[in-house]
Order: C-alpha cells, then sequence, then structure tokens
C-alpha cells in the first residue's frame, strides 16, 4: 500500500541527514508508530510522504503509484493522504462543519458525510462552534474527522498528543484509534513516546539520527531489541559489561551485545545468575525505589525496584531467558 | 550497491536533477517578478558600459566633492541629531509619568506626516524678512536678528525634525518591550537609573536605534524638494540637473550608480552590526509598564522637553501653513486645483492596489515555489525602498525609453502606425516606478502577518485536496487581511509625499498635489503652495492615527 525505498533528505546540503536511505512498506489496514527521539527524523519523514517536502533521494509509492521520486514529484493535494497536525492546524475563521466540509467539497452527498465523521468523532452537536471554542482534546478530534472525511488511502497522525496533558492523553488515544482502526484506513503514527506506539500500534518503526534502526510488531520489539538504543526506548535496560558478566558469573559472548532489562533483576530470589550485594544508598521514588548496589567483584549498579529493602545486604540476580542478545 | 548512490546525493549532476524537478511554474514566475523589480538597478548597471557623459569631467573636477561632501554633512548631523531626539523623547515617554503623557506619545509620531520640503517651506517662510517670526519678536517689542536657514546645516535641521520619529518609533518598541524587566534586574543589583540606561539599556537598544536611523539616513539622501530650495548640492540635486538641464542622462546614471553603492554600503553597515549582536527579545513584557512618577517640577520639566520636537516639527509648520493658507485660499482653491487633487488620490490608490498585489505574489510564489533559496531572492526585491526615488525614476526611464523606441520602430515599420510613447512618459512608467520604490513598504507588513499563520494550516488546505491559488483565497487572504490594510494604507501615503520619483515620471498632463506645492514654491509663491500642502499632511495624517490605534491594539 505505502512503499518507501532508500528515502534520504538533507536541510543543509548533505552535511547532516535528516533521514539517511530509510526504507520499508506497509500493507493496507496497517497502522503502524514512527517512533523517535526529537530529530530523530520521525516528523521529515510524515512530510515527505504527504509531499510537503521534497526528498534528496527515495521512491515513495502509495497505493501502486510513484507519488516521489528524483524526476517526479506529485503535489500534496494529489497524494490522497489525510494528515493530522501536531497543533491540529484547524482553519480558524471556519466553524467546525466548514473545516470538516473543506476537503470534501466537490462530493454528492458532502453535507451527510461531514455529519457522518462529526458523529464518529462525538461532536455532531458542536457543528456550528469556531475551533477557539472547543478544548484542545475536542479540536483533536475534529481534525481526525477533518482528515478522515475524504476518505483517504493513508492517515499520518504527527505528534497528535503532545499538545495534551497525560490524562486526556491516556483516554483520547484509545478514543481516537479506535475510531481509526473501525475505518480500516492505514495509518501512520508518530510519536516519541513508546507507551503511546505500543498500546495502538501492529508494527513499529524505530528512527535514530535519520536512519530506520528496526522495523517489528510491538511485542517482538520489547523482547528482541536490535540494538541497546531500542532496549532502552522501551524501559530501562542494563548493559551486561565484561565487569558485570563476572560478576553474575554468566559469561557471554561477543561481551558487547548483551543486556538485562530493569524489571528483570530480581532481589533475594531464585535465579539462576546471581551475586552478592551492599546497598550503598536508598532513594524513595514513591512508586520505585532507587537502589546503588556494590556488587561483590566491587562493580557499582542502579536498579530500580518495587520491593522494600530493609537489608545492607542482599541477593540480586536474573535468568538466563531474559538476557537480550543485540545483533548490532 | 544502491546505498552508493546516497553518496554523491549532493554532486552537481544529482543537483541539477533535483532543481529540474523541483522548479515549477511558480518559482519561474517568482523569478520574473524579481527581475522586474531588479530592473532599474540593472539598467544603471548596463548603462554604465556605454561610458560617462561630456559634463562627467567637469562635474568630477568641480562639484562631486561638493555632492559627497554635503551629503555625508547631512548624514552626520541629521544622523546625531535623530538618534539624540529620537531615542530621549522615546525612553522619557516609556518610563517616567508625566502630564499629557498619552498625547505626545503619538503627537511625536506625527511630525512624519509632513514630507521635508514642505517643513522646508514653511520654516523658510519663518525665519525670513518679514516673515512669522520677525512680526511676533516686533509685536513683542523685540528686534529680529535673522537667522538664515537656507544652507546646509539649515537642511540638516528640517531634515532632522521631519524625520526623528523614524527612530522614535523603533527604540520606543524596543524601550516598552524589553527596558521594564532589564532595568527592574538592574536596580535589584543596586545600579541607578541613569548608570542602568548608559551601561545596559543602550547597548542593547543599538539594533533598534540603528534600524530607525537607517532609514532616516535614506530618507536624507532621497530628499530633493528641501535640498533644492535651501540651494544645497546634494546627489539627488546633481542626478536633476544632469537629467534636466544639462540633459545628459550618462551623467546622471553614473552619479545615480555612486549613490546606489553608497546606500548599499549602508545597509551593509547596518547587517553587519545587528549580524555581530543579536539580541532577540527572551519574552515579551507581560506585567504592563511601570512608569515612574517624580516630582510635579521635573514632570513639567519632561513635559517641556517632550514637547519641543512636536512643536518644531509639527506645530509650528502646520500653524505657519496655516496661516499662509488663510492668506491665499482665493487663488489657489480652483476647479484645476479639484482636479489634481483627485489624480493625486486617484494614481495613489491605483499604486497602493497594484504594489500590495505584487507584494502578495511575491511572497507567496516563493512559498509556493518548491526551492527554499527563491525566499531568500524574493527579499532581495524589497531593497527598492533603499534607492533614492530620483535613482529608481532614472533606472525606469533607460527601459522604458528602449522599448518605447523599438515598439514605435515596429509598429511603424510593420502597420505604419505611428503611436506617442506607450510605456515611458506615460502613468504605466510611474505606477512602475511607485511599486520599486515602495515594494518594501507593502511586503513587510503583509510578510509579518504571513509569518503569524502557523504554515501547517495552509498545508493542512493542500493536503485536504485544495490548490495553492484556492487556498490562498480561502485560507491565508482571511488570515492576513489586516496586513493587507495596513500595507494598503502605508503605500497609500508614502505615495501622496512622493515628491522626486514624481517630478521626473510623471506624465505631462498629469499633475500631483507634492508636484503642485513644489511647483509653487519654485516659482517664488511658496505662500500658495500652503494649501496642496496641507491637504497632504491631512491624508497623511489621518492613516497615521488610525494605524497607531491598529498597532495599540
Amino acid at each position: 500500500m505505502l512503499q518507501i525505498e532508500l528515502l534520504s533528505k538533507s536541510f543543509d546540503k548533505g552535511k547532516n541527514f535528516a533521514l539517511k536511505d530509510v526504507s520499508f512498506h506497509l500493507k493496507q489496514g496497517d497502522v503502524c508508530a514512527i517512533v523517535g527521539e526529537s530529530g530523530s527524523g520521525k516528523t521529515t519523514l510524515a512530510r515527505l510522504i504527504a509531499g510537503l517536502e521534497t526528498p534528496d533521494a527515495g521512491i515513495i509509492t502509495i497505493d501502486g503509484k510513484i507519488v516521489s521520486s528524483t524526476n517526479k514529484l506529485v503535489v500534496p493535494e494529489k497524494r490522497k493522504v489525510g494528515l493530522v497536525f501536531q497543533d491540529y492546524a484547524l482553519f480558524p475563521h471556519l466553524n467546525l462543519m466548514q473545516n470538516v466540509l473543506y476537503g470534501i467539497s466537490k462530493d454528492k452527498n458532502k453535507n451527510e458525510r461531514a455529519e457522518e465523521v462529526l458523529k464518529l468523532v462525538g461532536l455532531k452537536e458542536f457543528k456550528d462552534r469556531y475551533p477557539h471554542q472547543l478544548s484542545g482534546g475536542q479540536q483533536q478530534r475534529v481534525a481526525l474527522a477533518r482528515a478522515l472525511a475524504p476518505n483517504p488511502s493513508l492517515l499520518i497522525l504527527d505528534e497528535p498528543f503532545s499538545n495534551l496533558d497525560s490524562m486526556l492523553r491516556m483516554q483520547l488515544r484509545n478514543e481516537i484509534f479506535e475510531i481509526v482502526k473501525n475505518t480500516g484506513v492505514t495509518a501512520i503514527f508518530v510519536t516519541h513516546d513508546t507507551q503511546d506506539a505500543l498500546a495502538v500500534a501492529d508494527e513499529i518503526l524505530i528512527l535514530q539520527n535519520g536512519r530506520l534502526i528496526q522495523k517489528d510488531e510491538a511485542a517482538n520489539l520489547y523482547t528482541k531489541p536490535k540494538s541497546i538504543y531500542v532496549a532502552s526506548l522501551f524501559g530501562n535496560t542494563i548493559q551486561l559489561s565484561s565487569d558485570l558478566q563476572s560478576a553474575f558469573k554468566c559469561p557471554l559472548s561477543p561481551e558487547c551485545c548483551h543486556a538485562v532489562r530493569n524489571e528483570n533483576f530480581a532481589i533475594n530470589a531464585e535465579c539462576e545468575h546471581v551475586t552478592h550485594a551492599m546497598v550503598l544508598k536508598k532513594t524513595f521514588l514513591g512508586h520505585d525505589t532507587r537502589l546503588l548496589l556494590k556488587l561483590d567483584n566491587g562493580q557499582q549498579l542502579t536498579v530500580l525496584t518495587k520491593d522494600k529493602v530493609v537489608e545492607d545486604r542482599i541477593i540480586i540476580g536474573f535468568n538466563s531467558i531474559d538476557v537480550l542478545q543485540f545483533t548490532s | 550497491m544502491k546505498q552508493a548512490g546516497s553518496k554523491n546525493l549532493f554532486s552537481l549532476n544529482n543537483r541539477l536533477k533535483r532543481l529540474k524537478r523541483d522548479s515549477n511554474h511558480w518559482a519561474i514566475l517568482t523569478l520574473v517578478l524579481v527581475g522586474l523589480i531588479a530592473l532599474p538597478v540593472i539598467s544603471i548597471g548596463i548603462k554604465l558600459f556605454s561610458g560617462p557623459g561630456e559634463t562627467w569631467g567637469h562635474i568630477v573636477e568641480n562639484l562631486l566633492l561638493d555632492y559627497i561632501g554635503n551629503s555625508l554633512f547631512l548624514v552626520f548631523v541629521c544622523g546625531f541629531m535623530v538618534v539624540l531626539i529620537g531615542v530621549s523623547t522615546s525612553w522619557l515617554v516609556a518610563r517616567f509619568e508625566f502630564p499629557y503623557r498619552k498625547q505626545l506619545e503619538w503627537l511625536l509620531i506625527l511630525p512624519l506626516a509632513i514630507p521635508s520640503y514642505i517643513v522646508a517651506y514653511s520654516y523658510a517662510g519663518i525665519l525670513d524678512y518679514g516673515g512669522s517670526l520677525e512680526l511676533i519678536l516686533r509685536f513683542f517689542g523685540f528686534d529680529f536678528v535673522r537667522i538664515d536657514i537656507m544652507n546646509k546645516t539649515g537642511l540638516a535641521f528640517v531634515l532632522g525634525i521631519s524625520l526623528f520619529p523614524y527612530v522614535y518609533v523603533s527604540s520606543r518598541a524596543f524601550f516598552l518591550n524589553q527596558a521594564n524587566n532589564l532595568m527592574e534586574a538592574s536596580k535589584m543589583l543596586g545600579v541607578g537609573e541613569i548608570k542602568s540606561f548608559f551601561k545596559l539599556i543602550l547597548p542593547l537598544a543599538r539594533p533598534a536605534i540603528v534600524a530607525g536611523l537607517i532609514l532616516v539616513l535614506m530618507e536624507v539622501l532621497n530628499d530633493y524638494g528641501a535640498a533644492k530650495y535651501f540651494g544645497v548640492s546634494t546627489f539627488t540635486t546633481g542626478i536633476f540637473r544632469s537629467w534636466f538641464s544639462l540633459a545628459e542622462p550618462e551623467t546622471a546614471v553614473y552619479l545615480s550608480a555612486l549613490l546606489i553603492i553608497i546606500v548599499f554600503g549602508l545597509i551593509l553597515l547596518e547587517k553587519f552590526q545587528r549580524r555581530k549582536i543579536q539580541f532577540s527579545s527572551s519574552k515579551a513584557n507581560s506585567q504592563g509598564i511601570h512608569r515612574r512618577t517624580l516630582s510635579k517640577r521635573i514632570q513639567y520639566l519632561i513635559f517641556s522637553f517632550v514637547l519641543l520636537p512636536v512643536l518644531l516639527g509639527f506645530i509650528i509648520p502646520v500653524a505657519q501653513l496655516i496661516y499662509w493658507a488663510f492668506l491665499t485660499y482665493e487663488n489657489v482653491f480652483t476647479s484645476s486645483f479639484l482636479i489634481i487633487s483627485l489624480q493625486s488620490f486617484g494614481i495613489a490608490f491605483l499604486t497602493a492596489i497594484v504594489t500590495v498585489i505584487v507584494a502578495i505574489l511575491l511572497i507567496y510564489f516563493s512559498k509556493w515555489s518548491r526551492i527554499s533559496s527563491l525566499k531568500n531572492i524574493a527579499k532581495l526585491g524589497v531593497l527598492g525602498y533603499a534607492i533614492p526615488g530620483a535613482v529608481v525614476a532614472i533606472g525606469i526611464m533607460i527601459p522604458t525609453i528602449f522599448i518605447d523606441k523599438w515598439l514605435i520602430g515596429t509598429l511603424d515599420y510593420l502597420f505604419q502606425i505611428q503611436p506617442g510613447l506607450i510605456i515611458s512618459g506615460t502613468l504605466i512608467a510611474l505606477i512602475y516606478a511607485y511599486v520599486v520604490r515602495f515594494l518594501a513598504v507593502a511586503f513587510n507588513p503583509i510578510e509579518s502577518t504571513a509569518l503569524k499563520v502557523n504554515d501547517s494550516i495552509p498545508d493542512s488546505s493542500r493536503i485536504l485536496g485544495v490548490g495553492n491559488i484556492k487556498t490562498f483565497f480561502k485560507i491565508d487572504f482571511p488570515l492576513i487581511k489586516t496586513g493587507i490594510l495596513s500595507a494598503f494604507i502605508l503605500v497609500f501615503m508614502d505615495v501622496i509625499k512622493e515628491l522626486p520619483l514624481t517630478l521626473i515620471l510623471k506624465p505631462f498632463q498629469v499633475n500631483t498635489l507634492a508636484v503642485k506645492a513644489y511647483e509653487y514654491a519654485s516659482d517664488e509663491m511658496v505662500m500658495e503652495a500652503a494649501i496642496p500642502s496641507l491637504l497632504i499632511i491631512l491624508t497623511v495624517m489621518l492613516p497615521v492615527i488610525f494605524l497607531n490605534r491598529l498597532l495599540v491594539k
């Protein structure tokens, strides 16, 4: 449905690349999240797909038609892509109905369609209001309705929840993706939040410094990250250095490429690899407690734990099944 | 391997390939527009190669030093004067409470409503033998000592007192936005008001002050009417002399080229000082301004100090004009005067519309083109404001006469038709020149309102399947209306005031209020110049007040 081949974009004539040699493809109906830190190129990727940016190299194909290559560019208005902007970008001088009608003014049943999508997002009774009369969450839903109205073949949501507070965010995230999944549209969800991505996406793409470093199903990404960077995106991860390997008496090779997630460390429990440790410092963080430990071989280690630790000397360990192995 | 391709992505070959892909018709239209706007300067540059005129040697030997000397004298003395008046008054109104502060705050802008040549006429009348000052002094029984103002010092005074509001406006904006927090911080550190001002505020305000100062200096170099009336030889009067009296276009072109170099030197200087220190406002003042209240005696002292430039730059010259108007209205108010006024307003109206449209086209064409460097090229179109009106006029004359000659020749050859002049010497050339000169006046307010519209809004429209032009009318235009309106008003005002460019390019049968005032003054009928002058002032003053309100909101 969407095919991207070796896409590259630089904003400073090749000194730095916002996006470098990115390739992937999506099937009809996929909901895919693009995850990366700020500056990873995820918004640039979304804008290139939408046609708002011109690539330096690479080919973008939507529904079997090439929309972007080195000698051809299809203008955004002809790409049939829907885009929900981070700032919603509602037209401030038009009311909700007019906003939603904007993209479907040539349709025969435009009024029915507009009411239909407004109903879908639960804002039908607000159709005469103007954007500034709505809350942030409501504006968000109008932006979705407006993008869905013309039945786009691909829907892109660029950091749609970053302007909302965390309570509203979770609720709205689930609502919005239920709507998206019910419509069956292929969707790309750009976010920096791995929790958001895990909650809604079938597939997740990880971008780092403009490069696609892993694309996988959500569960796989958690259990089989390709690098320590990907692993730490989904929670605190401790790399097993050679000193740690000797402390826990679990020699691994090659020694650079192994780690254990923080939550897989167990305190005073039966484990395959254990060591004694002195508690140097305890910091109470509410939900968790942070422990600074000095292991038997003198190595220091910081772990978070939910357990109440009262002793000064503990046993800490993990099982081999929880050791992550990186390919890079 | 495919990967190898990305290494030479920025090779010349690949860049050209992308340039070909990205050049849409908007990019070409942007270049055409910029080319048309740059045409006058380019023409002057090309014309330089046909060599100087016969009198050029004579001018270099006998007059050029005078032109340079007088122009530099005016630049320095005026510059010093406008900074002194502009900065001191803006600081006082921004920091202190005193009687009638609010009224004086906008009265200080009004000297801009009087073109400097009109200030020159009225001061010449006030200080002349038998002038208003002598009458008043004699009435109170004093002896009259004549102050001769018809020299370069007098000219510097006239230009300074009518142009200082440029500095006042730009530095006041800075003081109102920034100074309050800075002064509070400085005082918390135990530094007094005066020391804080010189050590902290003044260096920080420098970019704002210089921005205003540069505008003043460009107006000084642009002035023709006042210098001509006072008999001071400057570059502009030199250009007029070689064009009209000596009938030697080549010499006018050489002088124009020199003047362009001086002006661009000034612009570079400004860019340089701005680049070295860039103080962007961290945060605009949100708590409002707390003005200091001093003792009543000092308040009245401040009041008198701030009132003085308003008196000298606005009230006194206008009073003189009103007095003259009463003496001459019977001779001046004729049906031909009505026609001149209507022509003046009509031309200004038409020009303002064309200029606003060109500014919008330039901003949006460059935005719609996919080549990002075109936005900077579009900005070049704005430099016309720096080029003195007389130079723009010469620069328009060269290509239009050339085209007319060609057209007349071709039409005669093909159809045996002998039309008169088609472009040169018609309204087309005049309005073309106005657009070149005043494009910046329209470009800046429209661009700044356009920048406030987040890109994602027109982008959304495109994504929803609506093309560029339709997006502009449905989305951008309603959101930038206020910018367009203020651009229109500002250009209208500038055209009503404009003198040197109009004098060179106006068609024979057309006249404007500014030209009429100039003609009266040149024909030793300076009193008769009062009524057209007052009409200009009134036309310019109303929008100034209106715009001030708009900006205060």
